[in-house]
């Protein structure tokens, strides 16, 4: 944060109770961004908000199927049976697996780019967003992957024109553009995203200052590089939804080096004392996400000692700035079940932090891909389920041409997946 | 998602960096909105600046900051719906101005607009986000003598490392001097020149360094501030557009500089508050929290 050790201002202006004794903290600022004011979920709300939406389109798409098989009188059995078959819609689990697997799509357009790592991870988020908000049996997700991406590009600065980038991706504009407005809106126009890498690298320095001397330079860049590609998986998975860039960076550090990642975090947060009253990691997911949830900025000795002026532009200055953001922004997590404890002094609960981040580790381990065939097949059926008559016309067609093996549907498809 | 209907269109009332500002009517809540519309370039979809601006002011929701409540999407055009404000303070202050005489603000009145001014733009860094081009005619005030800041079509959001960035930003007149050196590793430092600036134009109703090319405002900046040197400012050499032919000047004395434009009597304090603002070496400029604590703004502090 650019300012330092001012603590007690008043500010008439901005009309806060809180505001008038104390700065914000970044605790409250990321409790005000769009990341986590219309971004953020517990599992049982980012579920039923999947399911809402996929039983939403199922139901139309069902109905579209029984009137085409009601106004198409001479389906012959086969066909019926084939339709019955093939043209289903998806499921929730399917859907999800779907955008993930063309998700990594949209990773593998930005590194053949070259963009910068924030840049193609918000492209994956704009992506993976655009499909909270649509159903995959709407909206094909090869249609959004390149318009995410260049979106991506423009609202991260790294600005590169449609021309070019069509040429690049060996795409039309028109295509790219077709869908730039439906992508806005679907984010909400909420377009400023918050990623693991930066506080990852407040990690990485804290971890050096608070480990001095024992842990070896070379090994901690080892970790930083690692944890770097690890956090750009996790763009890939939901534990954006329900963690904050900096848990999810103490869970990659925590896949990486265990026992580094526990020292250190006893090391930081262990010391305090009076542990309140129990509660579930989930308690505090939830707790983070209501309203009335006002903490006390949890101060820790790092950000007072931080000199007035960290805005410089040397680079020093910045480093230290990233560091003490990453801390408080780490205190997060905890700030809500410590209101009542002291004022001094770091409130964080070492027991139910590490919990949390071992709870964030296991989400990020347990992903599940999808399989280029399994892909294939859904691929099918969302063309189908969305056209049924051309599952039919190309029934009628095979059946033409009877010198070749019956191969029922599915295969053209392929064709299309191989982006 | 609101109806383009529901808004209808009333005068024009400017321009911003990259779209046209009409004031406009809620037809539903009879509230007074600003549209500000944006042309859909045909070749590259969204302009990247009204993109920029849409991000940067959907995290901004601040008593001095201007809001964003929608945007509509409409054939060929976009439109930003902004709370609607009377006024900027560039047409406040030349209203003032009679012929060529120049009146500043009532010293109530400065204070009051710069401890807004500096709400916002403390919120906007503590926000990671620079506005990088804050002028009167970006500062818009209402009839109840609100000020935010509006126009964040140069803004952009800031991480570590901050370097490489235009030094194309900031309308010349309140541009830093690293940045005019042609220094593009500024941070919010960039900001709080601006603010100096523009809290000395309001007390001599005229601007600071009304400079016209790059080298004169630079001129016009070391005349009254004094010429930089590496004791007073380290590496200042090092910039790529520093100039060891310099004429050396010492600096003027700032309170005397602005008694003889304006009425109002002027205290130490405030001298101080634009001498910490307009230090010529960005790393020794107050931040905006620290101008906020200014006994300056004691009377605001001790408030509650």
């Amino acid at each position: 944060m650019p300012t330092g050790n001012d603590i007690s201002e008043a500010t008439p202006a901005e009309g806060s109770k809180d505001a008038a004794t104390k700065r914000i903290s970044d605790d409250d600022l990321y409790r005000h961004s769009s990341q986590y004011t219309l971004w953020s979920f517990t599992k049982e709300q980012l579920l039923e908000k999947r399911r809402t939406l996929n039983a939403r389109v199922v139901d139309k798409v069902n109905e579209r199927l029984q009137n085409t098989i009601s106004s198409h009188t001479d389906l012959s059995q086969d066909e019926l049976d084939a339709i019955k078959e093939t043209a289903v819609p998806v499921s929730v689990d399917e859907e999800l697996k779907f955008v993930n697997f063309f998700a990594r799509k949209v990773q593998s357009f930005c590194q053949s780019l070259n963009l910068p790592t924030e840049v193609g991870a918000t492209a994956i988020s704009f992506f993976r967003r655009y499909f909270l908000m649509n159903s995959t049996m709407e909206v094909h997700p090869k249609h959004i992957l390149l318009t995410s991406i260049f979106l991506a590009c423009k609202s991260e600065n790294y600005f590169i024109g449609i021309e070019a980038f069509a040429k690049k991706t060996k795409s039309q504009p028109a295509a790219i553009l077709k869908y730039e407005f439906s992508v806005l809106e679907s984010l909400r126009f909420t377009l400023l995203n918050h990623h693991p890498y930066r506080p990852l690298h407040g990690f990485f320095l804290d971890i050096q200052h608070i480990l001095h001397g024992k842990v070896d330079l070379n090994y901690m860049g080892q970790i930083y590089s690692n944890c770097k590609k690890r956090i750009t998986e996790t763009i890939l998975t939901d534990v954006v939804y329900h963690y904050t860039p900096p848990q999810i960076t103490l869970a990659c550090l925590l896949i990486e080096d265990e026992a580094l990642t526990l020292k250190y975090l006893e090391l930081k947060f262990g010391n305090v004392g009076v542990p309140s009253e129990p509660e579930s990691a989930e308690a505090i997911i939830e707790e983070a996400k209501s309203e009335e949830a006002k903490s006390e900025e949890p101060k820790s000795k790092e950000s007072k000692s931080e000199g007035s002026k960290s805005e410089g532009s040397k680079s020093e200055g910045s480093k230290s700035e990233g560091v003490k953001s990453e801390e408080s922004k780490s205190e997060e997590t905890k700030s809500e079940e410590t209101l009542s404890s002291s004022k001094s002094g770091s409130t964080i609960n070492l027991d139910l932090l590490t919990a949390l981040v071992v709870e964030c580790k296991d989400m990020i381990l347990n992903v599940e891909a999808l399989s280029k065939e399994e892909a294939t097949k859904i691929d099918a059926r969302l063309h189908y389920c969305q056209n049924p008559m051309l599952l039919v016309d190309r029934l009628r067609r095979q059946k033409q041409q009877r010198d070749s093996s019956a191969e029922v549907a599915a295969e053209p498809d392929s064709k299309k997946l191989k982006v | 998602m609101v109806a383009p209907s529901q808004f209808k269109q009333l005068e024009k009332v400017g321009n911003g960096t990259y779209a046209t500002v009409y004031k406009g009517l809620n037809k539903t809540t009879g509230v007074y909105v600003a549209l500000k519309e944006v042309k859909l370039d045909s070749e590259e979809g969204t302009p990247s600046t009204a993109i920029r601006e849409i991000s940067l002011m959907k995290e901004l929701k601040h008593d001095n900051i201007v809001r964003l409540f929608d945007v509509i999407h409409t054939e060929n055009k976009l439109t930003l719906v902004f709370e609607f404000m009377d006024n900027d303070l560039k047409k406040f202050m030349d209203n003032r101005n009679k012929g060529n005489s120049h009146k500043g603000l009532e010293m109530d009145l400065v204070k009051y607009f710069q401890w807004q001014l500096l709400q916002g733009v403390a919120f906007c860094h503590e926000n990671r986000i620079l506005h990088r081009d804050l002028k009167p005619q970006n500062l818009l005030i209402n009839n109840r003598g609100q000020l935010k800041l509006g126009d964040f079509g140069l803004a952009r959001a800031f991480g570590i490392p901050v370097n490489t960035f235009s030094s194309e930003v900031v309308t010349l007149w309140y541009r830093a001097p690293d940045v005019l050196m042609g220094s593009r590793n500024y941070c919010t430092s960039i900001d709080i020149w601006s603010c100096g600036c523009i809290l000395a134009e309001m007390i001599m109703g005229k601007p600071l360094f009304p400079g016209s090319n790059d080298e004169e405002q630079l001129k016009l900046i070391f005349d009254t501030m004094g010429t930089p040197v590496e004791q007073t400012w380290p590496q200042v050499t090092q910039l790529a557009k520093y100039n060891p032919l310099l004429p050396p000047h010492m600096p003027r004395d700032l309170k005397q500089l602005l008694q003889n434009n304006t009425e109002e009597v002027l205290d130490n304090n405030l001298v101080d508050l634009l001498h910490g603002l307009l230090q010529l070496n960005p790393d020794a400029r107050l931040s905006a929290r620290d101008a906020l604590n200014h006994p300056w703004f004691a009377e605001y502090n001790h408030a509650n």
